[in-house]
């Protein structure tokens, strides 16, 4: 099901013309960018010293580039402590190799070793089961310092053909569910159990995640997606002695009511609800089910009032960093594209919300599956833009950091904050 | 570049009793010494250093190093009265991962209920001694100079 999508990078600047422009953006994190951006793959002799301390991909809310699910490593942490969230990548693609240096695993390009790399490890509770006999790691995937739960992998905005045009998680669910027999909704009793056992292991684990797809039905709309997530964080709460626990819910665009009764029935302390692409009209193009139903003003809208219930520094949106790009009717100059979107987030931040990105992949299981991601300096200049906006509105991002997440370069630049 | 630590100074190292200072360039370029006394021989000829808070100025200033090169120093002082510094770079934190994961358990059980955010890694690059009476004589032997004549009057 993969792409064959050769790059046209001579037009770009290299990783070290990038960090030569940039010197307030660290090597490391533009590293992390590039290889997000181009994907990785690993060689045979990289696999060969792979062993069972290493965590292995797990469970996804989202698919890969390669449109497989292959037993490969989940992913690399640098020696900085920066997380590398990307997927094996056809070697027609032109990644980053993940091959043996001098016996140590490395990023390798045109055949010249960039930075040493190390493998994620396997967290304890991946080798147990739940009482109901699901492997655990299938209820609950890891990141080097956080918990994910994604808690049903189904969207409704899929049902009426108004899916995200970046978006491949109905594909990807079934396929998930067809070869490994991941469960597309969780029980709240599965979770409860292995959050218990994610416990056990001291220093693990920072912070977690949960998020599914959009689910409309309920009185008002969203009531059944605000039900689903109170029920999933209650069986998540028993586990702790205090009412609050470190956690993110990255969700639809919910009513003050929804917000409330989330952040009083449960120990949510962060609300992330993804605009995915800042701008009306290239939201009501990316985004027609957002659209629809809640609108790009009101989606902000709600944002803003949740800071309200959350507190400053308690509430994002998320971008697809690049999908402003995307062909036909997204913006034909990076410089315009930059300009829009940071100035989108700056309302924001001026109201307490805090944007960060992720950088989009064109995934074979989207209808973008045939694009091609902006150049390495887009993504360097988006994520110091939106770290800068940070800086500038004193605006915290402790629940979506290098650590609690680890998927947002601009987060990574905010650990100076 | 790096340098090689004796064992005397891994046994300083070692040594509860030795007073540990940790100084990190700010943003500004501005030293930032700290007693920190978890500084301590990693098993591979550097020095690890135990950061209990994650948003502690130690902690950024050496993000910022590892980010962009910027050295640190370390003073050590023992019991006995000799001291040294140590110039090096960090090279590594740990924030998951075993060692990480050793030290959080031993940090929690030595100290009680605190975290531990970051276990960091620093290259030596320089060890220089800083006692006073090998200072001076070096000094002597190298600048005969530096002195107030009235040290060398007829009495
Ligand atoms: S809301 Fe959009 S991005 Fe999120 S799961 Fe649905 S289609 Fe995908």
């Amino acid at each position: 099901m993969a792409v064959a999508l050769k790059r046209n990078r001579e037009a770009e600047l290299t990783l070290e013309e990038v960090v030569a422009k940039y010197p307030d953006v660290p090597r490391l994190v533009a590293l992390k960018i590039d290889a997000q951006r181009r994907g990785v793959h690993y060689t045979e002799q990289a696999l060969s010293v792979v062993d069972d301390s290493v965590q292995m991909r797990s469970p996804y809310i989202f698919g890969s580039r390669d449109g497989e699910i292959k037993p490969l490593p989940e992913s690399l942490i640098l020696r900085d402590g920066t997380s590398i969230l990307t997927d094996p990548t056809p070697i027609e693609q032109d990644p980053y190799l993940v091959d043996l240096v001098d016996g140590r695993l490395a990023l390798v390009d045109n055949g010249e070793p960039v930075e040493f790399v190390e493998l994620w490890p396997k967290p304890l509770y991946y080798d147990k089961q739940t009482s109901s006999g699901i492997p655990m790691s299938h209820i609950v995937s890891a990141r080097p310092q956080r918990l994910n739960i994604f808690q049903s992998s189904f969207c409704h905005f899929w049902a009426d053909k108004k899916e995200c045009r970046f978006c491949d998680i109905v594909n990807h669910t079934k396929q998930q569910k067809d070869e490994i027999g991941v469960p597309s909704r969780l029980k709240p009793r599965d979770v409860s159990e292995t959050i218990r056992e994610a416990l056990k292991e001291p220093g693990r684990f920072t912070g977690m995640c949960l998020t599914a797809g959009s689910v409309l039905k309920g009185e008002q709309i969203f009531d059944r997606e605000v039900d689903y997530y109170i029920e999933a964080l209650q069986a998540v709460g028993e586990n702790f002695s205090t009412k609050k626990f470190p956690s993110q819910l990255i969700a639809s665009a919910f009513s003050e009511k929804q917000l409330a009764r989330l952040y009083e029935e449960t120990g949510l302390t962060s609300y992330t609800s993804d605009l995915e692409v800042l701008g009306e009209r290239l939201f009501n193009w990316i985004c027609p089910g957002k659209a629809q139903t809640v609108g790009y003003r009101e989606w902000q809208q709600r944002l803003i009032r949740a800071v309200d219930i959350f507190g400053r520094g308690n509430v994002g949106t998320g971008l697809v960093g690049g999908v402003e790009l995307a062909r036909p009717s997204g913006f034909t100059s990076e410089e315009d594209a930059l300009a829009s979107t940071l100035a989108e987030a700056e309302y924001l931040a001026e109201n307490g919300v805090t944007t960060v990105f992720i950088v989009w992949v064109p995934r074979p299981g989207s209808y973008f599956r045939d694009q091609q991601n902006p150049s390495l300096e887009y993504f360097v200049r988006l994520a110091r833009g939106l770290h800068r906006l940070r800086v500038k509105y004193d605006l915290g991002v402790d629940f979506d950091d290098y650590r609690r997440c680890g998927n947002h370069p601009d987060t990574d630049l905010s650990r100076l904050l | 570049m790096s340098a090689q630590l004796t064992n005397e100074i891994i046994d300083l190292l070692k040594d509860k009793e030795t007073t540990k200072v940790l100084a990190t360039l700010d943003a500004d370029g501005f030293p930032h010494a700290v007693v920190k006394q978890s500084l301590q021989p990693g098993e591979d000829g550097n020095i690890l250093y135990l950061e209990l808070l994650e948003s502690s100025r130690t902690n950024k200033n050496l993000v910022r190093s590892i980010w962009f090169d910027r050295k640190v120093a370390i003073a050590l002082k023992g019991k006995d009265g000799r001291s040294w510094q140590i110039k090096g770079k960090p090279v590594k934190t740990h924030i998951t991962g075993p060692l990480f994961q050793k030290h959080y358990t031993a940090v929690r059980k030595r100290l009680g209920d605190v975290d531990l955010a970051a276990v960091w890694v620093i290259e030596p690059e320089e060890v220089i001694e800083e006692t006073f009476a090998a200072r001076r004589a070096e000094e002597e032997r190298k600048h005969p100079l530096f002195t107030h004549l009235d040290r060398l009057a007829r009495q």
